[in-house]
């Protein structure tokens, strides 16, 4: 008269096995009772469950069912539960036999006995693998989940395969992940000109610095912010994990799992929508949607400027916490921040031939809302100019391969010490090594009153990633050079 | 019967706009008649106006002596003789510091000025100061701030005509650099009573003042509008001589200065070819120290970062890390809007 199967529920990313309990009993014939913080969706479970399993041919049994979701004080969403409720209820009242409910099942039905998409199958397949049992899920839900190598996926269509499945009477198992390799859409070799830019984006590649490109309209920005995804190398399997996780926790699958995603929200996009939130269960944003990936904010100075200040967290500790009633969520956000923006409302400020029609105050008022503290992260900054048309008829440049390759070497370079070279500090940065001319340099740079001590920081950061381009252990006069174009002259506001 | 000196202190306070006030004692014979027909409300002013007119003439004196502000006519020592002599020569002056003797050089352009401009502006008011000549600008926004404060840098005592009151800084971000600007010496002097708000129609007439004292008049970057062209227009009709710094064609903040020299305007490349033409033309200054030559600060022409690379070598990589070389041994400098500064 009772059965219980398993399934999950994500808090977060993070995903928790749930245990779903049937009981068919006495009482008034053909009630169900559905309890343990469902939500809507959740509660709609049992008309779908109840027309699923007549045209699957089984009976729903005559009598009073309560089937309950545990534990109790987790929250659960969605219509994943159908094809779990489903299960053990059938075996409570008899139909199937017991061992049916051994599995980790994810599903929604649809009235015909089909299975539907659902999101959290990555982790169903990570809670399945630590039971040791089998993972029932859709086919979309599986192909995610197949990254998980421990557990046993199997992929079913309709309420009648996963009850054979679950059986042991057929299986099918679902495909590792292929790795397909998708042919990143902006190569390098498209740019024509733009030395400075194109350096600096390798560097930025190279060291995961945030970088900040300032430009009038047409001069190539948003075109070499789109390369940054293809000089970057692939995730390893734990990486792709996280990613695919936080991916999963949002219903959204990834065409390619093992690349770094690159998010680009539209300067209207609202704060939650990028930092992550919503109502009810928070779902991860454009933020976390870009972790071990790149941010990409083109317009920088058209965002919301309380949405600038809440990237402030995720720029700094890597992960967003949303506090909601009950529960303080976090979602991983280790991204790397690629910035574009015009130097003013119309853009050519500082143009070398065309003028520029705004008005000292307004922009003023354009560059003030980047905040000082936002700016602060950027370890690149340059501007970035229209291109000579001559350059556009010129031979093809190097490709994104090339240029992928020196930024693998300087990724394994900096893997080897522990650490990005985005994340070094005050102290990591004094224990560096520098040749004697390169010391030089800098501090005559310093001299010259042509940066500041945070400058100095910043400089010291980045001729250690030009240094590792070169895979080079001591930063020599060339690397540091690079590094004092690199980091920017002006501070954007002025 | 009053004072001519008085109905002048008085008028003054109105803050009508020069040329109709000109007119209006040119017309009627006196200040006093003006005054007369303004108390009897025969003039179409605002009346705050009028009742500026009405407050006695020792009032105004003593609050003027309070905030350290001179009034002076043609014909006092501080009144610019050169100016004096134009025929459209203000009726009065509001004057703060020290009394101006010399020769003054206005050095004026643009408010939207590149940085290349900016720093132009700065190396001509420091060579010009530098050799004893008064430089004389607006204290505006671009070009104007620049020449003024190069021109700190040197011995001679700046001269700053302002479209506001006296005691308006406008901009107001050029309120230390007006400060610095009295405490080297230097003059400010305004057509406007104090109190007065920047507003637009008293700058084409506060431009008269500066070319009207200037020997020559240098414009640096102008648009095809703007009160630099103005400026240079009624330089021309006083017969001051014009220098202009040409640009590349078509760069807006450089259409001004190439019209000008299509114009008959001298061309002048930098700032030691400028104090050359000066020498030539106004002889040797009479209150130069002599002491630290100019010519230290030379300014070429600035050029976008990426053009710049290109002529450090065709290893583009190499090409940045040599510009960083220059940069930290301070022979280039990169200023904000990405254009190579070259210093010698």
């Amino acid at each position: 008269m009772f059965a219980s199967t398993n399934s999950v529920a994500l808090v977060g990313v993070e995903a928790r096995a749930v245990s779903v309990e049937a009981h068919v009993g006495g009482g008034e014939k053909g009630r169900l009772s559905l309890v343990g913080l469902p939500d809507t969706a959740v509660r709609e479970a049992k008309d779908r469950v109840m027309a699923a399993m007549a045209v699957s041919g089984y009976r729903f049994p005559p009598r009073a069912v309560t089937v309950n979701l545990a534990p109790a004080d987790l929250p659960k969403s969605g219509s994943a539960y159908d094809l779990p409720i489903a299960l053990a209820l059938l075996a409570a009242a008899g139909e199937i036999p017991d061992g049916a409910c051994n599995v980790v099942a994810l599903g929604e039905l649809a009235l015909d006995g089909a299975l539907r998409p659902a999101r959290g199958g990555l982790g169903a397949a990570i809670v399945a693998a630590e039971m040791g049992i089998p993972c029932l899920l859709p086919p979309e839900a599986a192909a995610e989940a197949s990254l998980v190598s421990a557990a046993d996926v199997q992929v079913v269509r309709s309420l009648a395969a996963a009850i054979s499945t679950a059986l042991g009477e057929s299986t099918f198992r679902a495909p590792p992940p292929r790795k397909i390799h998708i042919p990143e859409r902006y190569d390098m070799a498209e740019v024509r000109g733009q030395p400075l830019a194109k350096r600096a984006l390798e560097v930025a590649a190279a060291g995961g610095h945030h970088m900040f490109m300032s430009g009038p309209p047409g001069s190539g920005k948003t075109m070499l912010a789109r390369c940054l995804p293809g000089v970057l190398p692939d995730l390893d399997e734990r990486t792709a994990l996280e990613v695919a996780q936080v991916w999963s926790s949002a219903g959204k699958t990834r065409r390619c799992l093992t690349r770094p995603p690159m998010r680009s929200p539209h300067h209207t996009a609202t704060t939650a929508a990028v930092v992550g939130g919503g109502s009810g269960v928070p779902v991860p944003g454009e933020v976390s949607m870009a972790h071990r990936g790149v941010l990409f904010l083109d317009e920088l100075g058209e965002f919301r400027p309380q949405l600038l200040d809440a990237l402030r967290q995720p720029l700094e500790e890597s992960e967003v916490t949303i506090a909601r009633k009950g529960v303080a969520v976090t979602f991983p956000a280790a991204i790397q921040l690629l910035a574009a923006t015009n130097p003013c409302p119309c853009g050519f400020h500082g143009h070398f031939r065309k003028g520029c029609d705004c008005s000292e105050r307004m922009i003023q008022r354009y560059r003030r809302r980047l905040s000082g503290p936002l700016m602060d992260r950027f370890d690149i900054r340059i501007r970035v100019e229209q291109v000579d048309p001559d350059a556009l008829i010129g031979p093809p440049e190097e490709p994104s391969r090339n240029v992928a390759e020196r930024v693998a070497g300087a990724y394994d370079l900096q893997r080897a010490r522990g650490r990005r070279n985005r994340d070094l500090g005050r102290s990591d940065l004094d224990g560096l090594e520098f040749a004697p001319g390169a010391q030089k340099m800098i501090e005559g740079a310093l001299r010259h009153g042509a940066m500041t001590g945070r400058g100095f920081d910043r400089v010291r950061r980045l001729a250690r990633t030009v240094a590792d381009l070169d895979g080079a252990d001591v930063v020599r006069e060339t690397h540091a050079g690079q590094a004092l174009i690199l980091r920017g002259h002006h501070e954007p506001s002025r | 019967m009053s004072r001519p000196a008085d109905d002048l202190i008085r008028l003054a306070h109105v803050g009508m706009h020069p040329d109709r006030l000109r007119k209006l004692v040119a017309g009627s014979g006196s200040a006093g008649t003006v005054l007369r027909r303004i108390e009897r409300g025969r003039l179409d002013l605002p009346e705050e106006a009028r009742r500026a007119a009405l407050v006695p003439a020792s009032e105004r004196r003593g609050s003027l002596c309070e905030a350290g502000i001179d009034f002076v006519v043609p014909g006092d020592v501080g009144f610019p003789e050169r100016l004096a002599d134009l025929p459209e020569a203000p009726l009065f002056l509001f004057q703060r510091g020290r009394s101006f003797r010399g020769v003054a050089v206005a050095i004026v352009g643009t408010r939207a000025c590149t940085g290349y401009g900016r720093r132009l502006a700065e190396g001509y008011g420091e060579v010009v100061s530098k050799a004893g000549w008064s430089v004389v600008s607006g204290l505006a926004k671009g070009i104007d701030g620049a020449a003024h404060k190069g021109s700190l840098r040197g011995y001679a005592g700046g001269v700053a005509v302002l479209g506001s009151g006296i005691d308006v800084w406008y901009p107001r971000q050029h309120r230390s650099l007006g400060e610095d600007l009295l405490e080297a010496g230097g003059t400010v002097w305004s057509e406007a009573p104090p109190g007065a708000r920047p507003l637009g129609w008293r700058f084409p007439p506060r431009n008269r003042i500066i070319s009207g004292i200037a020997h020559a008049v240098v414009v640096v970057e102008a648009g095809v509008k703007g009160g630099a062209l103005v400026t240079a227009r009624i330089a021309l009709e006083q017969g001051r001589d014009i220098f202009a710094t040409p640009g590349d064609v078509g760069r807006p903040a450089s259409i001004g200065c190439n019209l000008l020299i299509r114009d008959g305007a001298f061309p002048v490349f930098d700032a030691e070819d400028l104090l050359e033409c000066l020498r030539l033309l106004l002889g040797e200054p009479t209150t130069a120290s002599g002491e630290d030559s100019p010519g230290a600060l030379n300014p070429d022409p600035g050029e976008p970062i990426d053009k710049f690379l290109a002529k450090l070598g065709d290893d583009p990589v190499a090409a940045i890390a040599e510009l960083g070389r220059l940069v930290a041994i301070g022979s280039v400098e990169i200023d904000g809007d990405g254009f190579v500064i070259t210093r010698k």
